[in-house]
């Protein structure tokens, strides 16, 4: 008997659906050639899958440095099939009872590892993930345990995208079943297009449950803007920069008074590289949402290895370049709006007649935009321009609305509202449409979210988030004058395009979808500490129901609701709050002794 | 066999000032059993105690880590490794724990350890109500207002028993010093130990001062020779570094590189130690070396002076005269350099001691009543507000029939 049918055979005592898939594939994807040592490796094209020398040392390599992360009750999932060197030896060096299991993309590849070489008993060991993303992702969130993901990289990188696509249903599904609530720390900027984001943030997560501490750092604005009044530029930056130390010493005390489970800081926050490193050796769990252009503003390489997790709104060359940068967890995550400050809203004549035009522009005056607009003004309609620094914009003075000052979100919501038209031009500094047009503004979610109609210039990123028949793009700065003139009277078209942006972005763009992502992703990492959390594993009700917890703490949990998430810290003051005076039990003795060491562990300042 | 716990989880100076409660607990019952919970690093140090049976090592930095990992997920198996660490500490059960410093932690240890706690909290690990020397310790350290009884033997009333009557002094531990130090001591005289830090950044002596007093001393003393102990390596550099190069033939610098039980030898074969109020300091007294104490900042020689007889205390005075009836941070202007030299090299006695502008003079007794100080030169004897307090607090167990030592 071949290899290939006795590698079957054993597969088939553990998925004999799997093995009728296998004997349909094609197979052939991988070019199989003997190794140094005289084992059977394989390449991709011209990519090697296993090493070239020592296919098993490496995967065992691989194999150690996995299990000293994964947990008990954790069930192992391996991202990449290869000629599964790696899952043997993780296989064989796992503990007995941890279950393991292995994502199969393409059943060519599997056809191709079962044929190459023989596999012991461990075969008939493995969990088998295949069939489409959605369906994988379904059958990990039914296994019932945390999952541990195990990547080995260079079979993995074989197919990207399906994996993508399994982890991104893989959040959605652990999004919705969230039972557990973390203390999130938010750390908001100074001041800046990021404040209002920090504060979206806030109360999305509040929103969905979690207890979050604001670290609002806009109070020191003014302190911050006297600064500008030195005349030497160079006592400015420097003030300006010990201040923002400062502040981020001040972040430090604040996450030592009310230690979270991890610390949420939006861009611009003002937390050094120095105080990231000493808060992540205090073992707190770092998150940056960069919600800006990181071709714009570049100090995320000074603090990419500084956060465990990057969020960014662009893909590609952004995640590759942060990553490079030592940032060990990027994903993309868009911009998003918050219906509770962008919605539709009736505005009586007054108010109409101020904010109201047939087209309008809201936003600051960058090149582009100084360059473009003024190529948009036409007799045909009428046109007003908002916001600030637009000093020298003679060609836009008698459109330019407020005489160029700043304006606030609710200003903003009616201009959106009032206006036929919403010309949405994303920051450039050039003269012309961004040339690297990736990622989608804010504006272009709150501006659907008011139901009020736009023409957003073209962003490789934005097919992904509107359809078409939901937000009307321009690709070039002639199309505008055209679009304009076909949408302006076309109310009922308009009509149908602004409903169906609305209804998206309530369905799948909004803040409290971004932060549902964003700990899905974290917990899907993190899956002993934020995923447990999330499950509601350190719920008093799913505590009390492990089987190893002895009775006298089963009593102790059952002073705590059920869904009542239950700390070290809870469960000692609960004991002090009860326990003057009576005669405590060993369990109780315990706990108030592990909670005094842990009392001391936050000695962060 | 009734088997005792003595628990000090505090530093190396409360275990020293430990010492005397548990030769007093070992004399009111030779029969009892004595244990001695400790920190880990002091273990070589609670293994010299006499009495002492066991000592258990309280591994703190284990605590923090399964304190760090509980916090983030609490579980069952937390509390298994807890008891399993507690059960290789002492496989039986206690009759009785005194606990001898007011943390929580100890009393929570001791809960775990013993039937019955004892010491600064009267009802249990949670409660409030401190014991009558807990409080009298607490009023102290709270109001500053001047004690005359020895923070020792509070200890030995938080246990429940008198003083001893005389001072203990550790176990002989090895006489042997590793290669490069086993000079200290040999050649030479007289070898006075300085001990360079503190526990307390208040309470150091500036490098630059003991720069001077070393200088003064090798200058006085031709055949003298100095050691620098502590474990504060870099002002034991420093201070190096400061002194004139014709003299560091003549200073050893031990800083950072002794452990507990090379100090103790080197302490031995000082003929006087010098240093401010520090748990080395006592540690020397413990092994029957004379001391010299400079007390300053919130130091007071009647609580924390060296337990024995014969040691002289510098006590800085306040500036309103009360000196050390009033717990304030008083730091000196001057320092009693050239007077701790003479002392030292010309022979005078310790009763004529010089006093120094700024500073007064007191020398240590030791009677039933326990450790006491008198001032050089004045009038009183032994004060008497210590007998009427162990009256006070302790009416039952004092009966008068130690005999004092001076």
């Amino acid at each position: 008997m071949s290899h290939g049918s006795e590698n079957l055979e054993k597969l088939g005592r553990r998925d004999s659906a799997l093995v009728e898939a296998v004997r349909s594939a094609a197979g052939s994807v991988l070019s199989l050639t003997p190794s140094r040592e005289g084992s059977v490796t394989a390449k991709y094209g011209d990519r090697w899958v296993h090493s070239s020398y020592d296919p098993r040392k490496e995967a065992r390599v691989w194999a150690d440095a996995q299990l000293k992360e994964w947990k008990d009750q954790e069930i192992g999932v391996v991202f990449g099939v290869g000629l599964l060197y790696h899952v043997e030896s993780l296989a064989l060096l796992k503990p007995d009872g941890r279950r393991l299991a292995v994502i199969v993309p393409d059943v060519s590849v599997l056809k191709d590892a079962l044929g190459a070489r023989p596999l012991g008993p461990w075969l008939e060991t493995i969990e088998w993930i295949w069939g489409k993303p959605a369906d994988m992702a379904r059958h990990l969130a039914d296994l019932g345990n945390p999952l541990r993901f195990m990547t080995y990289a260079s079979a993995a990188s074989l197919h990207e995208a399906v994996h993508r696509e399994v982890e991104a249903s893989l959040r959605q599904m652990v999004a919705v079943r969230q039972g557990g609530y973390l203390r999130i720390a938010v750390v908001g900027p100074i001041y800046g297009g990021s404040l209002p984001i920090a504060r979206y943030v806030t109360a999305a997560l509040e929103s969905l449950g979690h207890h979050v501490i604001w670290i609002d750092h806009s109070v020191h604005h003014t302190s911050y803007e006297r600064f500008n009044s030195y005349r030497d530029v160079r006592h400015r930056l420097t003030m300006q920069g010990r201040f923002a130390e400062i502040l981020s010493l001040d972040t430090v005390a604040r996450l030592a008074d009310d230690p979270p489970d991890l610390v949420l800081a939006v861009a611009q926050a003002p937390l050094t590289a120095g105080v990231l490193d000493h808060v992540r050796k205090k073992k707190f769990l770092t998150v940056m949402w960069f919600v800006e252009n990181y071709r714009h503003l570049t100090y995320w390489r000074q603090l990419a290895s500084g956060y465990d997790y990057w969020f960014v709104l662009q893909q590609g060359d952004c995640v590759e370049a942060l990553r490079k940068a030592g940032a060990a967890h990027v994903h993309y995550l868009p911009m998003a709006a918050n219906p509770q400050a962008f919605y539709p809203c009736s505005l009586t004549e007054t108010e109409r007649r101020e904010y109201g035009a047939d087209v309008s522009f809201v936003g600051a005056g960058y090149q582009n935009r100084r360059a473009l607009l003024p190529r948009w003004l036409s007799p045909e309609w009428t046109f007003k321009l908002w916001g600030n620094e637009w000093e020298g914009a003679a060609d836009l003075a008698s459109v330019l609305q407020r005489r160029g000052s700043r304006i606030d979100t609710e200003t903003c919501r009616k201009v959106f509202n009032a206006t036929t038209i919403n010309l949405n031009l994303h920051s450039y500094n050039g003269p012309s449409l961004d040339p690297q047009a990736d990622f989608v503004n804010p504006r272009t979610f709150e501006l659907a979210a008011c139901g009020a109609f736009q023409l957003t210039d073209d962003r490789s990123l934005l097919p992904e988030l509107f359809t078409d028949q939901e937000v009307v793009r321009f690709r070039s700065p002639d199309e505008v004058p055209h679009l304009i003139r076909r949408w302006l009277h076309d109310h009922e078209a308009r009509r149908a395009v602004v409903e169906a942006a609305r209804r998206r972005v309530l369905a799948h763009h909004t803040y409290r979808h971004r932060m549902e992502e964003l700990l899905a992703v974290i917990g899907l990492r993190q899956p002993d500490r934020i995923g447990a959390i999330l499950r509601g594993d350190r719920n008093a009700g799913a505590l009390a129901a492990r089987a190893e917890t002895p009775p006298e703490l089963e009593t102790l949990l059952d002073r705590f609701p059920r869904d009542q998430r239950v700390e070290l810290k809870d469960m000692a003051d609960e004991i002090r709050t009860k326990g003057a005076g009576r005669r405590l039990a060993r369990e109780e003795l315990l706990i108030l002794l592990l909670d005094s060491y842990r009392s001391e562990t936050r000695d962060l300042v | 066999m009734a088997r005792t716990l003595v628990v000090q989880l505090a530093r190396l100076g409360d275990l020293i000032q430990t010492i005397p409660a548990i030769t007093a607990l070992k004399m009111a019952d030779q029969t009892r059993g004595l244990d001695l919970l400790c920190p880990s690093l002091l273990t070589p140090i609670g293994r010299l105690i006499p009495g002492v049976d066991r000592v258990l090592e309280w591994d703190g930095t284990v605590w923090h880590r399964w304190a760090e990992e509980a916090s983030h997920d609490l579980s069952p198996a937390h509390l298994e490794q807890a008891t399993k660490q507690l059960e290789a500490l002492a496989s039986h059960q206690y009759e009785t724990a005194y606990v001898l410093n007011h943390h929580r932690r100890a009393l929570l240890a001791a809960s775990l350890l013993a039937d019955e706690v004892r010491g600064s909290v009267l009802d249990g690990p949670l409660g409030t109500t401190l014991s009558p020397w807990a409080s009298y310790v607490r009023e102290v350290a709270l109001t500053g207002r001047g004690s005359r009884v020895h923070l020792a033997d509070a200890f030995c009333g938080l246990c429940g028993v008198p003083p001893p009557g005389r001072p203990p002094v550790l176990k002989q531990s090895s006489p042997q010093l590793p290669l490069p130090l086993e000079p200290i001591g040999r050649r030479g005289e007289p070898w006075v130990g300085l001990i360079v830090g503190a526990g307390a950044a208040e309470r150091l002596v500036p490098t630059e001062t003991w720069k001077t007093w070393v200088v003064r001393f090798l200058e006085a003393a031709p055949a003298g020779r100095v050691v620098l102990l502590g474990e504060e390596r870099e002002r034991g550099r420093r201070i190096q570094d400061l002194l004139p190069s014709s003299l560091l033939g003549r200073v050893w610098d031990v800083t950072g590189r002794t452990s507990l039980l090379d100090l103790v030898t080197i302490l031995r074969r000082c003929h006087s130690v010098i240093g401010s109020d520090t748990g080395p300091l006592h540690l020397a007294a413990a092994v029957g070396v004379k001391v010299i104490g400079w007390y300053f900042a919130r130091a007071g020689v009647h609580e924390t002076g060296p337990y024995g007889v014969g040691h002289v205390v510098w006590q800085a005075e306040d500036s309103n005269g009360e000196g050390h009836r009033e717990r304030t941070n008083v730091q000196p202007v001057r320092w009693p350099i050239e007077e701790t030299v003479g002392l030292l090299v010309q022979g005078q006695q310790f009763k004529i001691a010089p006093r120094v502008p700024g500073w007064s003079v007191w020398v240590s007794h030791c009677d039933q009543w326990g450790g006491y100080y008198t001032e050089v030169g004045g009038r009183f004897g032994p004060p008497l507000e210590r007998e009427h307090l162990w009256r006070a607090l302790s009416p039952s167990i004092i009966d008068g029939s130690a005999v004092g030592a001076t």
